[in-house]
C-alpha cells in the first residue's frame, strides 16, 4: 500500500509519514545514513573548492565563460564562491550548523543547476569549473553535470530536512522545520 | 519553521566564509582584483590578477599599426595556440610558438630568432591569454622588444588581412 497518514508526534504536532514505511521509513530516519550523506556531500565540496581557491584567476575565466554574470560580479563571485563551498563543507562533516549548511550548498546546487541548464538551452559549450580549474580534458557533458547536481540537490534537501538525531555533530540544531 | 535561529547559523556560516575569502586574496600572491575587465570592447579580458602578465603599454589594438608593422616585414608575428589551430589558419608568414609547449619549443626558437628582433604574440583574440603569457615568456628569456596583437587571428581576418 502505498501513499501517506497524518500521523501525531510527541510533539503534538500531526505529520503526513508514508504508509508504507517499512524500509523508506527507517532509511530516512536512520542516523548513520545521515551522516554518510553528510560526508559525501561535505567532501565532495570541500574537494571542489581546493583548485578554485588555488587559481581564482582561472576560476574567474570559467565564470565568465558561462556568459551569464554581469562584468562587475564575476571576481566577487570567484573570491567568495569557493569559501562558501568549502566552510559549508567542513560545517557539513563536523556536524556545525548541518541544517544551514545544506540550505547554502543547496542553493548553490540549485543556481549551478540553473546556470547549467540555461546554456544547455542556449547551446553555449562551456567549461564547468566544478572541481578542477585546470584539466582541460575533463569535460563532462552539461547534461551530465545537470544529472550530477540534481542528485546533489536532493542529497542537500534530505539533509536540511532530516528529522531525527544527527550522529557526530559538534553543534547540531535540528532540522529546517523544528530546533532541537 | 524556526526562521530565526536558521538565519543566525547562515549569517554566521556565510559572515565566515566572505571573511575567509576577502582575507585570503587580500595576502594570497594569487588574490585578483575586486573587479576584473571583461568587457571584449575594452581589451583582452582579465581578472586582473596581482601578477597578471598584462601591460597596456605592449599591447595593439589598432588594425592600421599591426597592418603597417606587417608590411615593413620587420616584425616577426608569433602564433600563441596549439599546434594544430596554428596549422588550420594563422597569419601570413607568422611561426608557432604554443605557450602551453614553451619550454619544449624555446631553444629551437632561440637559434632562429635573435633577442633584438621585434616580436608580435598573438592567439585567437580577446577571449584568450595566451599571447600575454607568450610575451611574458618571451621577455624573461631575453627579448627585449615584444608586443601583443590583442585582436588575434579572428580580429586579423576581420579586417581581411592575409593569412595561410
Amino acid at each position: 500500500m502505498y501513499g501517506f497518514t497524518l500521523t501525531a508526534f510527541p510533539d503534538g504536532k500531526r505529520r503526513g509519514i508514508p504508509l508504507n514505511s517499512g524500509i523508506a521509513h527507517s532509511l530516512y530516519h536512520d542516523n548513520r545514513i545521515e551522516l554518510l550523506a553528510r560526508w559525501i556531500l561535505g567532501g565532495i565540496f570541500i574537494y571542489a573548492s581546493i583548485d578554485k581557491i588555488i587559481a581564482p584567476d582561472h576560476f574567474a575565466k570559467i565564470i565568465y565563460g558561462y556568459y551569464l554574470f554581469p562584468e562587475y560580479s564575476i571576481n566577487l563571485i570567484a573570491i567568495t564562491l569557493p569559501y562558501l563551498e568549502m566552510v559549508s563543507g567542513v560545517a557539513m562533516i563536523a556536524g556545525i550548523y548541518p541544517r544551514s549548511a545544506g540550505i547554502i550548498l543547496g542553493i548553490l546546487l540549485l543556481l549551478f543547476s540553473i546556470a547549467i541548464s540555461i546554456n544547455l538551452i542556449r547551446g553555449v559549450e562551456f567549461d564547468c569549473g566544478c572541481f578542477s580549474v585546470d584539466e582541460p580534458g575533463y569535460l563532462l557533458t552539461a547534461k551530465q553535470l545537470l544529472v550530477r547536481d540534481i542528485l546533489l540537490l536532493m542529497l542537500s534537501i534530505y539533509l536540511v530536512v532530516f528529522p531525527g538525531e544527527r550522529r557526530w555533530c559538534l553543534k547540531e540544531t535540528g532540522s529546517i522545520f523544528k530546533d532541537r | 519553521m524556526p526562521y530565526k535561529q536558521i538565519v543566525n547559523e547562515l549569517a554566521v556560516l556565510v559572515g565566515l566564509s566572505l571573511v575567509m575569502a576577502f582575507t585570503v586574496n587580500f595576502v594570497s600572491p594569487n588574490g585578483i582584483a575586486l573587479f576584473g575587465r571583461w568587457d571584449t570592447s575594452k581589451g583582452v579580458i582579465s581578472p586582473m590578477s596581482k601578477n597578471d602578465a598584462l601591460a597596456d603599454g605592449i599591447e595593439i589594438s589598432d588594425a592600421g599599426v599591426i597592418k603597417s608593422l606587417f608590411d615593413q616585414h620587420n616584425a616577426l608575428f608569433v602564433d600563441a595556440r596549439a599546434t594544430h589551430l596554428y596549422d588550420e589558419r594563422h597569419i601570413k608568414g607568422a611561426v608557432s610558438l604554443p605557450v602551453h609547449q614553451f619550454d619544449d619549443y624555446i631553444d629551437d626558437f632561440f637559434s632562429h630568432y635573435t633577442p633584438d628582433r621585434l616580436i608580435i604574440t598573438y592567439c585567437s583574440g580577446r577571449e584568450c591569454t595566451d599571447s600575454h603569457r607568450l610575451a611574458q615568456y618571451l621577455e624573461d628569456a631575453g627579448y627585449e622588444h615584444v608586443r601583443i596583437y590583442i585582436d588575434g587571428i579572428s580580429g586579423w581576418e576581420a579586417e581581411g588581412y592575409p593569412v595561410e
